[in-house]
């Protein structure tokens, strides 16, 4: 604190030293990405083709050329802890579209998979979990869309786990099988307490 | 003129040549006969081999262990001399073959070094001047197929090394002294396709004093470059500089001009290539037609009386569809030859043009295709391109929307002479657009799938001119051009880079994801990326010009196939070495010229031309062909007669004839490509494959399998 003298903090974040360095690259990040992603971003030749089709990039600081440039490069930390990663709504419009025939939307997910593993997501997706955990539905069913849907002359719930709910069991071994509830679980308690 | 020529001297030809070629068959068995007679008995002499390694600096030293494949080589059998050295290609490492040879009395050469197609011709040289036949050489691939594909296996790459000498000195003991034989060239050349590459060909082997055959599929000369308004980066208007040269193949001498024609057959080899040309029936007499019908000064002059009247009318192709033409046509005023056309798919011979050309009697409604014989002695392909169906990438709307062209309907709609007089309007209202898009890459650099894979190469510098072309035109227009990569990398091209954005053209670097159509205004709405800002572009144009990639012409793999040139993986025709010949093709005698080869500018266009028809005129001039001599052999005393062989041969090459009271096969060696296919199938094992005989093959393989015991 004392260097800036009582300017703003965000001076200081301002002057700091933004430099690529070699040792940020992580060469088996960019191939973990591979493997998990089955694409193959390290052929992105940045013609921003992804970003143009993205409906989140218009309204908000997702780029997701920046994040496929990130796995290119290897830029593990950088790309990990950026929360612009959790805000792709996995439409693959970009990877309907990429002339170097990657899949863009894999790599943001194979992200956030590595993501997950160091504990960085934010919490709104761990509640979907819960809810998954509990109803099946990630969205569940409702009293105005229980009234709708009688209004439109249908069952109030829909042929899912809403109506059987016998089944659920069946969807909370597998998320017991992969400790998805049990560390969702834990994180959430680390953060609301 | 010339196109009665065309009819009276192939069959003039034809009477002259054909003893000639019956001599040369005749001769056959005759020249044959040293060997023939009896080829097994020639490998009887004892076999001396040497054996060179090379290392190629370190592309083979690099991973293989060349004293232990050195070491390995002295002992095999027949194996007399074994060296080394740097660089076998070079003159000490020939020199050491030539003094080997004497020094050691060897009577076959090995040399284990890269592939044969790169240096088989450097050693025979050297064999032949250490006093052998040049065919005791054969050659061990060790650096394509072995060190190079096994850069990191040093262990394997030595072991595999060392099995391919072994298989080359089991061949190499028993090669025979081998005669290449000569055959006459037909002094006169084809050049197929008469576009700027064509035609640039076609003169310059007219000016070397060949006779030349220029056969065009269209109606006229002129190719895809007559459709162009200007020419990158000097700004030629591109019809003035091309015109005068269409005209100078029109009146060529040497050159005989077949338009609306195309390649129907081809027969034959380097030297001697029959081709069958049809003629497609145009249902307009030339002059000279006319008069060698009775027609005293009739025939086409191209006065436009029968266009007048001509009820049918059809959209004209020249103009990418947006101009009208009628059943009988030209293309635009400047065509040539200046004959009319009839479009028989449209035509509904109501006789309506027939009378209104009078006694001119140009027009015969009637008239059926014709086929035409040539013999030419080499032949260059032009074929040129068409421009990729860019709607197959449909996120751009060309085909949906009304106001995306390609680039190519840009040139018409810019160029003075194309249907708008060269004021540039958009296609939904007519209206001058005050903003316009240029979308490079259009299909190109593309691996999805859908599109080409490879750069297109001239849409960056022509969408370049366009840019240009509008703001010179408009006042206040905005070009916008979006852009992965601007490659400006010809002489004055990056100086012309430069003046266009001086001039006020906008570049977007990105590409763009989807055009969308405002349905009120007929405007377009394009979302891009500005990566250099790192952010969406949404952009609403009035008009946009895809500049779409290009990909090889329609007809150019039928064509290819007659001729017997492979194409590359990406369509285009391959060459024979990319960066050494590449206007040769593996075919002899069969050369490329232009865009066919692949996406090429004008400059580089006519530099390919140049130096295709340079090559094509170099057998003609020397006069004579040597042919590798792979001939196939009858054994005469194995050979049943069954004639098996006769119908099996792809070339025509092999006959039964009478000889001492019984049927035996005799092979015309210029024909005979060496295929082998007779070889391998002969019931009796009575058909010699010269330098590849069933012993040598036989000795190869069990060199292989049985490591060297035979």
């Amino acid at each position: 604190m004392a260097r800036t003298k009582g300017y703003p903090e965000a001076l200081e974040k301002k002057l700091a030293d933004t430099r690529l360095y070699e040792d940020e690259r992580h060469p088996e990040f960019t191939k973990t990405v591979e493997k998990i992603s089955m694409t193959i971003p390290h052929m992105c030749f940045q013609c921003g083709t992804c970003t143009a089709s993205c409906p989140s990039a218009p309204r908000s600081s997702y780029r997701i050329r920046k994040f496929v440039r990130r796995s290119l490069l290897g830029l593990e930390d950088e790309a990990l802890t950026d929360p612009d990663l959790w805000l792709c709504t996995t439409c693959y419009s970009c990877t309907d579209r990429c002339p170097r025939d990657i899949a863009p939307t894999d790599v943001i997910m194979a992200m956030r998979n590595l993501a997950f593993k160091r504990d960085i997501i934010p919490v709104n997706f761990l509640k979907t979990v819960q809810a998954i955990y509990t109803t099946g539905h990630g969205v569940p069913n409702n009293d105005v869309n229980r009234a709708a849907r009688k209004k439109l002359g249908m069952h109030p719930d829909p042929p899912t786990t809403h109506r059987h709910p016998q089944y659920i069991k069946g969807i909370q071994y597998i998320l017991d099988y992969f400790e998805l509830k049990k560390n969702a679980d834990r994180i959430v308690k680390e953060r609301e307490g | 003129m010339a196109e009665k020529r065309t009819k009276k001297e192939p069959a003039a030809k034809k009477e002259t040549k054909k003893p000639a070629a019956a001599k040369s068959t005749a001769k056959a068995p005759a020249h044959a006969a040293a060997p023939a007679v009896s080829p097994e008995k020639s490998l009887a002499k004892e076999a001396r081999v040497g054996v060179y390694i090379c290392h190629c600096g370190t592309n083979i030293a690099g991973s293989i262990d060349i004293p232990a494949v050195q070491e390995y080589a002295k002992t095999l059998k027949n194996v007399a001399h074994v060296d080394n050295y740097q660089y076998m290609c070079s003159t000490p490492g020939q020199k050491k073959i030539e003094t080997d040879i004497k020094e050691h009395k060897l009577t076959g050469i090995v040399v284990a070094a890269c592939s044969p197609r790169l240096h088989e011709p450097t050693f025979r040289m050297a064999t032949k001047m250490g006093g052998l036949n040049p065919f005791r050489f054969e050659m061990a691939n060790i650096r394509e197929q072995g060190s190079w594909v096994h850069m990191h296996d040093r262990e394997g790459a030595t072991a595999k090394a060392q099995d391919a000498i072994r298989i080359a000195v089991a061949k190499a003991s028993l090669l025979q002294d081998l005669i290449p034989k000569s055959v006459p060239v037909e002094k006169a050349a084809m050049v197929v396709g008469a576009g700027i590459a064509g035609m640039q060909a076609a003169l310059d082997l007219a000016n070397a004093g060949i006779k030349t055959y220029l056969i065009e599929k269209n109606p006229t000369i002129g190719g895809r470059m007559s459709q162009l308004d200007k020419t990158f980066p000097t700004l030629d208007c591109s019809q003035c500089i091309l015109t005068p040269k269409m005209v100078d193949v029109g009146r060529a001498a040497n050159i005989e001009l077949m338009t609306y024609a195309e390649v129907d057959a081809v027969e034959g080899y380097i030297g001697n290539f029959d081709v069958t040309i049809r003629r497609k029936a145009r249902g307009v007499l030339t002059p000279a037609e006319a008069e060698a019908k009775g027609i005293v000064g009739g025939g086409c002059n191209g006065c436009g009386d029968c266009d007048v009247v001509c009820p049918v009318i059809k959209p004209n192709p020249f103009e990418m569809g947006m101009k009208p033409r009628k059943a009988i046509y030209i293309y635009h005023p400047q065509v040539v030859p200046l004959i009319y056309t009839v479009d028989f798919d449209s035509c509904v011979k109501c006789g309506l043009c027939v009378d209104a050309c009078g006694d001119k009697k140009a027009i015969d409604l009637e008239m059926k295709d014709e086929l035409v014989k040539v013999k030419v002695g080499t032949a260059v392909l032009a074929l040129g391109y068409d421009m990729f169906p860019i709607e197959k990438k449909e996120e751009w709307g060309y085909n949906k929307y009304e106001n995306v062209v390609n680039s190519l309907e840009f040139e018409r709609l810019i160029c003075a002479s194309g249907p708008t007089g060269g004021h540039l309007v958009r296609p939904s209202d007519g209206v001058t657009p005050k903003k316009v898009a240029f979308l490079l890459c259009a299909g190109s650099r593309d691996n999805t799938g859908v599109g080409m894979p490879y750069c297109s190469r001239f849409c960056c510098m022509y969408s370049l001119k366009h840019a240009h072309q509008i703001i010179e035109k408009i006042p206040g227009v905005q070009p916008y051009i979006f852009y992965m990569d601007i490659r400006s990398f010809g002489k004055m091209y990056e100086e012309f880079y430069y003046r266009i954005q001086d001039e006020g053209a906008k570049f977007m670097r990105g590409r763009v994801a989807n055009i969308l159509e405002n349905p009120d205004t007929k405007n377009l709405v394009i979302n891009a990326e500005d990566t250099l800002l790192n952010r969406p572009i949404s952009l609403e144009v009035d008009m946009v010009v895809l500049a779409a990639a290009v990909q090889p012409s329609e007809d150019t793999d039928r064509t290819r196939k007659l001729f017997g040139v492979s194409k590359s993986m990406d369509g285009w025709l391959l060459e024979a070495h990319p960066k050494l010949n590449p206007c040769g093709t593996t075919t002899a005698g069969v050369f490329l010229a232009g865009v066919c080869q692949g996406p090429k500018d004008i400059p580089d266009t006519v530099a390919s031309a140049e130096g295709a028809a340079s090559a094509a005129s170099i057998p003609i001039h020397i006069g004579e062909v040597e042919l590798e001599p792979y001939f196939a052999q009858c054994i005469e005393e194995k050979c049943a007669g069954c004639g098996m062989c006769v119908n099996l041969c792809p070339y025509s090459a092999l006959a039964l004839v009478e000889k001492d009271g019984r049927k035996v096969m005799q092979v015309t060696e210029a024909k005979c490509k060496g295929c082998g296919t007779c070889g391998g199938f002969c019931p009796g094992g009575a058909i010699w494959m010269q330098h590849f005989a069933t012993p040598q093959v036989v000795a190869q393989i069990d060199a292989f399998l049985l490591g060297g015991e035979q």
